[in-house]
């Protein structure tokens, strides 16, 4: 028998649900002061409740502090993969990422990134849910199994 | 994960971070397999994937070398 959320669970649902939410319509993520006030609970609540979602892997927290560093695929800090849909500039924090952003936006998009060697640009096109234009290969240096020893380096 | 332009672009640089070459994908296994991933994100219902999804994921772009085993 499923049993209720408790009220903590629910919580972090809100503010999953809002996080999200908002990168998705703004491009930017929300953090711990703005969350509070707009969900009317105190601000040390909603640093308890990302935290929790952070111990989930729904979202990375930055090092040294209570911010959201990426609620991914949405990455709070501009960053090489710059992901351009509904007329506003979104950022993911690794070109798998930014391919995820335009899946969770379920949108058209162009992807313009760099050459992890030689910084050249590079641009990728997804339209009507296909990769319309794209170039280059993708690397992945961490086996999957270590994937989440170090999500920044992965 | 970067994109590089080529494949000597991806030696390079392990080479002068002494960093052991991974896996590769093209760009099209990485959008099927980030549209898998993350397709449902932003819904009221969304839920981590299984491991078993996740290798399900892997699986049908192609990634089956033990490079991509999810599990320790």
């Amino acid at each position: 028998m499923t049993q209720p959320p408790s009220a903590v669970d629910a919580f972090a649902r809100d503010v999953r649900l809002y996080v999200f939410g908002e990168a998705a319509d703004t491009g930017r993520v929300p953090q711990p002061p703005e969350i509070a006030a707009a969900l009317g609970h105190s601000q040390a609540e909603v640093e308890q409740a990302l935290r929790q979602l952070a111990a989930g892997k729904v979202m990375i927290l930055a090092p040294n502090d209570g911010n959201i560093w990426a609620a991914n695929p949405f990455c709070a800090v501009p960053s090489a993969f710059q992901v351009e849909a509904r007329g506003k500039t979104y950022w993911g924090i690794c070109i798998w990422d930014a391919l995820g952003i335009v899946a969770a936006l379920g949108t058209d998009a162009v992807i313009r990134t760099v050459c992890g060697d030689c910084s050249e640009p590079m641009l990728l096109e997804i339209a009507g849910g296909k990769l319309k234009r794209s170039e280059g290969i993708i690397h992945f240096a961490v086996p999957a199994h270590h994937w989440w020893d170090n999500i920044g380096f992965t | 994960m970067l994109i590089f332009r080529a494949e000597e672009h991806i030696d390079r640089w392990c080479e002068t971070r002494n960093i052991k070459r991974g896996e590769t994908l093209t760009p099209q296994q990485g959008w099927q397999l980030a549209y898998g991933w993350y397709k449902d994100k932003l819904k009221p219902e969304w839920g981590r994937h299984t491991l078993e999804e996740a290798e399900a994921l892997l699986a049908g772009v192609g990634l089956t070398a033990p490079f991509w085993n999810l599990r320790d």
